[in-house]
């Protein structure tokens, strides 16, 4: 009776208060869509139409009539050939990507094509030359095209969208490299069969597919709804420290912790009643948080949230989650001495943890210190848990061990609460 | 004879940290159905030993019986007959009065019909059965301090221990509570009261001890006092007899 009365209590105290469950429940859910939107946006910019690219062919030839087209025809960006109406010129496309105006810029240089051709023909009469000093004659000098870049654009972005641009030109520079060979091969040996026009193409031999490595395979697409849905709902679940510790700080100078404590009902009972209302509470924020991956988040276009294959999974971690959530709140509670304490000391252990645990950057682009720390935030057993359902195709086997981090976690924070509980009252 | 239903023996509480003791070598004996009023100055110590005797922190040295247990050793039994009126309001503002009841009647043991029960009569009794539903941030101080007190009585404690129970509120209520407070010592109920009230502890208290500085200086029925004490008409005259006129913190 008396641990059904703590939970009624529980429950009465949390729906009264508006501000905690606007704090448990909108501000998740505001997260998950704004940092998703933002994510896919990135993601979209790299890989979809979108980056706003100015090009200056000076090279009518086939180099440069190729790369204007082939970036035209590409998914990868909008090209533009004028700036403000005026046709494109290397100082005007330089001054308008230092103005923001477009994220690159690309100058064909004058007589590319012609330099790479010459290149070629120097090279295929060196090759096939007996005399020696034809043979050590140098190259003429390379082509230079240039890639201006906006500078507050962030490194990785542009190490990014070079490499695609490089690797682009360098597609078309060898297109025109084998042209000039097989011609420059039909003009020395003119019994030569002649080339056949797809011979390059004939000649990628080398294919690359990339597989995402899950269990199952082709199944799940890694997308920003995989990777955030679930991170802002552990951090969600882990934020219950705001309204459950300033539940427990309230209780104290409120005074009904005074009454309580004259009263033949244990500590643990009080507790208990805290836990099993907030760990509902945790599970229906998670279940509200992948509501939104699978039913609105694709309203507004974005991909559906894959829950993968395995449901015991998924209640397994997450319950473990919903326990080292409230776990850690209670201890915080406890713990904090006013009001004011506990919610800075919950607010920013929070915020430090999600970010060594993964939440806010991926633990692979952290610095080695900081990953080896990732390892002991119990909001990184669980995003990793839930990673392994949701984008490596894992079931409740592959989670076990994240799940029982999750209950150890929680088993320490109560311990730790329940001693300085103690400690507190030897006055 | 009556039997002491409280027995202190030479109780000493000094907090960490501090050198000075609050209770200092406190021995009272209160028998049972007694009105035993602990009346002090500020800081004198009255808080202290009631938490002690509630059994909210241990003494520094000395030993407490209570109905023949050692609280040191019986607390979880002697919590179930005692019963607490703190001197704040110790309830959950955002719940009404009859859910704070419910919760506490609950902690205490008592639940279903019996709780219901006893929860409307006491509403009823302190005229708070219209207000019931209201959230006790809305209501007054001295609808606070009803409820507050309820909260304390709804076990049929058989000690109630008040820490300034009308502190604050106004006559009406006052008289109120005192009313109901005497019906309950007439059923058994031993009361152990501090107060600032020193006409409200002569007429209600059966027994007072006057304690400052965290000693008991002086100890009997408020009719034995004020006749001990030359030239004191009444108990606030012994009062300030006992602990002089100067300001206390």
């Amino acid at each position: 009776m008396k641990l059904k009365a703590a939970i009624i209590k529980e429950f009465l105290l949390l729906i009264r208060d508006r501000v905690g469950l606007a704090i448990l429940f909108i501000m998740p859910m505001i997260l998950i869509f704004v940092m998703t939107l933002i994510q896919d946006s990135a993601f979209k910019t790299l890989n979809e139409k979108g980056i706003p690219i100015i090009v200056v062919n000076n090279d009518p030839d086939s180099l440069g009539t190729d790369i204007e087209n082939g970036l035209r025809a590409s998914e990868l960006c909008t090209v533009y050939d004028s700036v403000d109406g005026k046709p494109a010129t290397e100082e005007l496309a330089m001054k308008a990507v230092a103005e923001g105006q477009f994220l690159v810029g690309i100058v064909i240089p004058k007589g590319a094509t012609e330099a790479v051709r010459k290149n070629v023909t120097q090279l295929v009469e060196q090759t096939l030359s007996t005399d020696s000093i034809l043979s050590k004659s140098t190259l003429p000098d390379s082509v230079e095209i240039k890639i201006f870049i906006d500078p507050i654009t962030k490194k990785s972005f542009i190490a990014s969208v070079t490499s695609s641009l490089r690797e682009f030109i360098s597609g078309v520079k060898t297109k025109i490299m084998f042209r000039t060979f097989a011609d420059q091969i039909e003009e020395l040996i003119p019994d030569k069969k002649k080339t056949p026009l797809n011979a390059f193409d004939q000649t990628q031999i080398i294919k690359y597919t990339e597989v995402y490595a899950s269990k199952s395979i082709g199944k799940i697409v890694p997308n920003a709804v995989q990777h955030n849905v679930p991170a802002w709902a552990i951090f969600a679940m882990f934020f219950i420290v705001m309204p459950l510790s300033g539940s427990i700080m309230k209780e104290r100078t409120e005074g009904s912790i005074f009454r309580l404590n004259t009263m033949p009902s244990s500590y643990l009972t009080l507790i208990t009643g805290k836990i099993i209302v907030y760990v509902i509470v945790c599970l229906l924020q998670l279940v509200l948080m992948l509501s939104v991956g699978t039913f609105f988040l694709p309203m507004l276009g974005l991909p559906v949230l894959d829950l993968g294959h395995s449901f015991t999974g998924i209640i397994l971690i997450s319950v473990a989650t919903a326990f080292a959530a409230t776990g850690y709140a209670v201890m915080v509670g406890t713990l904090a001495s006013t009001e004011q304490q506990g919610a800075i000391m919950g607010a920013l252990s929070i915020l430090l943890l999600s970010a060594l645990g993964g939440i806010w950057v991926p633990t692979y682009v952290m610095p080695q210190m900081m990953r080896n720390l990732s390892a002991y935030s119990p909001l990184n057993w669980s995003l990793e848990g839930f990673y392994e359902l949701f984008l490596r195709g894992g079931d409740a086997s592959t989670v076990t061990l994240a799940a029982v981090k999750l209950m150890v976690f929680f088993v320490i924070t109560m311990i730790v609460a329940m001693v300085i509980n103690k400690v507190r009252r030897r006055v | 004879m009556t039997e002491a239903i409280i027995q202190t023996m030479g109780v000493t509480k000094t907090f960490k940290g501090s050198t000075l003791p609050v209770v200092n070598g406190v021995s009272v004996s209160v028998d049972q159905g007694e009105v035993f009023g602990l009346l002090g100055p500020n800081g004198a110590g009255k808080t202290t030993t009631i938490s002690i005797l509630c059994g909210l922190f241990p003494p520094t040295s000395g030993n407490v019986l209570i109905d023949n247990k050692k609280l040191s050793e019986d607390l979880t039994d002697i919590k179930k007959i005692i019963g607490v009126v703190p001197q704040d309001i110790a309830l959950y503002p955002t719940l009404t009065a009859r859910e704070n009841l419910n919760f506490f009647g609950n902690m205490h043991g008592v639940s279903g019909k019996v709780l219901k029960d006893k929860i409307e009569l006491w509403l009823n009794n302190f005229g708070l059965s219209e207000a019931a539903n209201k959230r006790v941030s809305t209501y007054s101080g001295g609808m606070k301090r009803r409820v507050n007190l309820i909260a304390g009585i709804l076990h049929d404690p058989k000690i109630l221990f008040l820490d300034e129970p009308t502190v604050g509120v106004d006559v009406q209520s006052r008289n109120v509570i005192i009313e109901h407070l005497k019906e309950l010592n007439k059923k058994g109920m031993t009361i152990i009261y501090t107060s600032h009230h020193m006409e409200e502890a002569e007429n209600f208290c059966t027994k007072v001890a006057i304690i400052d500085h965290g000693k008991i200086i002086a100890e009997g029925s408020p009719k034995q006092l004020i006749s001990h004490y030359e030239g004191c008409e009444n108990l606030e005259s012994v009062f300030l007899h006992l602990t002089k006129r100067s300001l206390r913190d």
